[in-house]
């Protein structure tokens, strides 16, 4: 399992600082992306997937802070690069595409210019012109036309924008892309467009993405393993398939059921009951045992360990997958 | 059957066809197209264009326009806008060759030629003084000749120049104005000789009158331009390259730094502008430099705060954690992302600064604490226009006048082409 984990995430913490105290957007979280695939990282707004993908990159500035954890990135632990050598990995090994693509450029800078720059800071020997045909090459392979490469960032359209995204993040030949809500703010037509170049792209230019979305139904058309996190801890992760199909953690199986499907036919949509904890005061143990609706007494009094559940490299947190403690359960009951 | 085709309508493009065309054309045509392409009146940035390019053309060659020297003494004192300047003439018989006040030098022993004036009118003591003058440079000459005019004082302009009709006396001295005004049609006989002061009376007379010192309000307007537009430039241009940087510096760098700048600036800004500028120049004196120091140091905060602030929100955008996420450096990042985006507000302080600036100047020559009083300056005709308001209106409202009209091109033409060349405000 190791030898084909790219970037390994190991008991990552992630605080932000507010006047109420500290809250832990990302609470002890481990997470191996393998090389070559597409991972799908779900959960409800504010559960801290996107804090999650930029402290993949050290992104953090002002209130957030990565207090603990280990970054392991192609063999090196990102957490022991100095300030100073992180931008030579940003871009040139991992790549970020951002939710808005109508704020994510530059918008006094031509599509170029952000392209041959981005290529010329990690590459300073090349060539203007050098840089300027390879970004030629890129945005046509992205099906955006030469012209248009000379134009500002409001002259495209959304869909538009996001390629010429992606196209920075291979303009360098990034091995992992973090593509933090890509399609979010796309239409439907766009949307599937630009998951199926995803799709391509991964497999010519054998990339590694982390796609962050609260989307389940992208996540089921494009990654190939998934993994769900709920108020900042990571509640199960596995092979797509396998998670849909079979889904462990109850967090998982009610955020499953509660995607809108054709075949409901009129009947009531299934909700999950409360609300996501407060992260300044979460809840004791499991942090889902207050909407569980499998709760037991462990889960309010211990926190579940991130165990591998079913076949594979299934892992979840849940005590119902702890033998000893359902045997436990049912002798007090 | 045959007209089906090309009647698709296109396909819904992001960018409209002129917006893509943008970047092909020339600086004027830009100009002008400029209403249709970003609802910009182009008229007003025309205009106030040409005003400022008329004004920096002045600033450059005062010389070339003004016909005098700003402080020479060209004329009499208090002219009013064309009148004429009264110099006092000579008035001779039609006939007569006398012409110059010289012609009427005679031998030693010849009686002495009789010229009258008016009683009570400068122009006898003008005779007086001119006469002794000439007769001092030829009495020495080998011709002998002496230039000692009788004088005939009379009690009105008409009596003496009747006296001339009649032949009692060789010429008179009047002044040309009163020539112009009527006498010459009531005595045809006689005719206007030259000025007995050598003064050339102007063909227009004064274009915009004289001053209480007898100095051409024109040209000193016109001088007075240059002046204006070195304190409203070298000031607003010394403002801009200390804020600039400091409020870029503060607001990317935040923490302590910021702080104390902010703390420094607040209290500068604090201060009621005219007043640390009186107090600046008061302690440094009198002098050009100091006034744009002074001024320079007034508009700091200004440039400070806004370019702060807009660091501030310029910080937080994507686009810049997007450049992070490229791996650009932080100097990398305040060139290329954060200064191109905070330059257009700078823009917009900067023309609207070179006015305030001026206006500044003006006043603290006004209150006699800016420049020295021999520069032609604005605010000094205004200083000095004041105490003559009742009767010389012409010397307070032509250099008010000239303040508004610089103060609104610029500020006109400012907003103008911030809003053409601001590629974010094209998106309409």
């Amino acid at each position: 399992m190791s030898a084909d984990v790219l970037c390994s995430v190991r008991n990552l913490i992630v605080e932000y600082s507010t006047r109420a105290g500290a809250v832990r957007a990302v609470d002890n979280v481990s997470l191996d992306i393998r090389r070559g695939e597409i991972l799908g990282l779900v959960g409800e707004s504010g559960c801290g997937k996107s804090t999650l993908g930029k402290a993949l990159m050290r992104l953090h500035t002002g209130a957030a802070r990565i207090t603990q954890g280990e970054l392991w990135f192609d063999g090196r632990d990102l957490m022991k690069l100095s300030e100073r050598e992180m931008p030579d990995v940003r871009g040139a090994e991992i790549g970020m595409v951002f939710q808005d693509p109508m704020t994510s450029l530059n918008p006094v800078q031509r599509i170029m210019d952000h392209l041959t720059e981005t290529m010329r800071t990690h590459e300073p020997e090349v060539s203007e012109a050098a840089a300027r045909g390879r970004a030629n090459e890129l945005v046509e392979r992205l099906g955006i036309r030469r012209e248009r490469l000379h134009e500002y960032p409001h002259q495209m359209s959304g869909g538009m924008r996001q390629r010429v995204m992606i196209s920075l993040a291979l303009a360098l030949r990034a091995k992992l892309v973090i593509a933090d809500e890509p399609t979010t703010s796309l239409d439907v037509i766009v949307e599937a467009k630009f998951l199926d170049l995803l799709k391509e792209l991964q497999k010519e230019f054998g990339l590694t993405i982390l796609l962050i979305t609260h989307n389940i139904g992208v996540v089921a058309e494009v990654a190939d393993r998934v993994a769900v996190m709920y108020a900042a801890k990571m509640a199960e992760v596995g092979d797509v398939r396998e998670v849909f199909a079979d889904p462990k953690h109850p967090y998982t199986q009610g955020l499953l059921r509660s995607v809108p499907n054709i075949a409901l036919d009129g009947a009531e949509l299934y909700k999950m009951e409360g609300a996501p904890p407060n992260l300044l005061h979460p809840p004791v143990g499991c942090r889902f045992a207050p909407r569980c609706p499998h709760v037991m007494d462990v889960c309010r009094r211990q926190e579940p360990s991130f165990d591998p559940v079913g076949e594979g490299d299934h892992l979840a947190a849940c005590w119902l997958f702890n033998e000893a403690a359902v045997a436990r359960e049912k002798s007090h009951a | 059957m045959t007209m089906m085709k090309e009647e698709l309508p296109e396909a819904a493009e992001a960018t409209e066809v002129w917006a893509t065309e943008l970047e092909r054309v020339g600086f004027v045509r830009r100009m002008f197209l400029a209403r249709r392409w970003y609802g910009a009146d182009w008229w007003f940035v025309a205009i106030s264009t040409v005003m400022v390019l008329g004004f920096i053309f002045v600033a450059l060659f005062p010389g070339l326009l003004a016909p005098f020297s700003p402080n020479e003494l060209v004329g009499s004192r208090l002219l009013a806008p064309g009148a004429q300047p009264a110099v006092p003439v000579l008035i001779v018989p039609a006939e007569s060759p006398l012409n110059e006040l010289v012609d009427l030098a005679a031998p030693a022993g010849a009686p002495r030629p009789a010229v009258g004036v008016v009683q009570g009118l400068p122009t006898g003591a003008a005779l007086n003084e001119r006469a002794k003058l000439l007769d001092d440079e030829i009495k020495s000459a080998p011709e002998g000749l002496r230039l000692r005019p009788r004088i005939n004082r009379y009690a009105t302009t008409e009596e003496a120049l009747r006296a001339v009709a009649d032949g009692t006396d060789m010429a008179a001295v009047i002044e040309s104005t009163e020539w112009a005004a009527g006498m010459s049609e009531q005595f045809p006989t006689l005719r206007q000789g030259g000025s007995i002061t050598g003064e050339v009376s102007t063909a227009g007379g004064f274009v915009l009158g004289t001053n209480d010192i007898g100095q051409d309000v024109f040209s000193r307007l016109l001088w007075g331009t240059r002046v204006a537009l070195i304190i409203g430039f070298s000031s607003s241009i010394v403002a801009l390259v200390l804020g600039v940087p400091l409020g870029l510096l503060a607001g990317f760098v935040g923490g302590a730094l910021d702080r104390l700048l902010s703390l420094v600036m607040d209290s500068l800004y604090a201060f009621p502008g005219l007043i640390l500028a009186i107090a600046i120049t008061a302690v440094l004196g009198p002098s050009m430099f100091n006034v744009i120091v002074a001024i320079a140091v007034l508009y700091v905060p200004t440039y400070y705060r806004i370019v702060r602030g807009q660091t501030l929100s310029v910080k937080e955008e994507v686009y810049v954690e997007a450049a992070k996420s490229i791996g650009a450096r932080q100097s990398e990042i305040l060139q290329k992302y954060i200064f191109p985006n905070v330059i257009p507000s700078v823009a917009i302080i900067f023309s609207v600064n070179v006015a305030d600036a001026i206006l500044t100047g003006a006043g603290l020559s006004f209150l006699g604490l800016g420049l020295p009083p021999t520069i032609a300056d604005w605010g000094i005709d205004l200083a000095r226009g004041q105490r003559f308001i009742q009767v010389a209106w012409w010397m307070i409202t032509y250099p008010g006048l000239a303040i508004i009209a610089v103060v609104l091109a610029f500020s006109m033409m400012g907003e103008g082409l911030t809003e053409i060349f601001n590629p974010r405000l094209r998106e309409r």
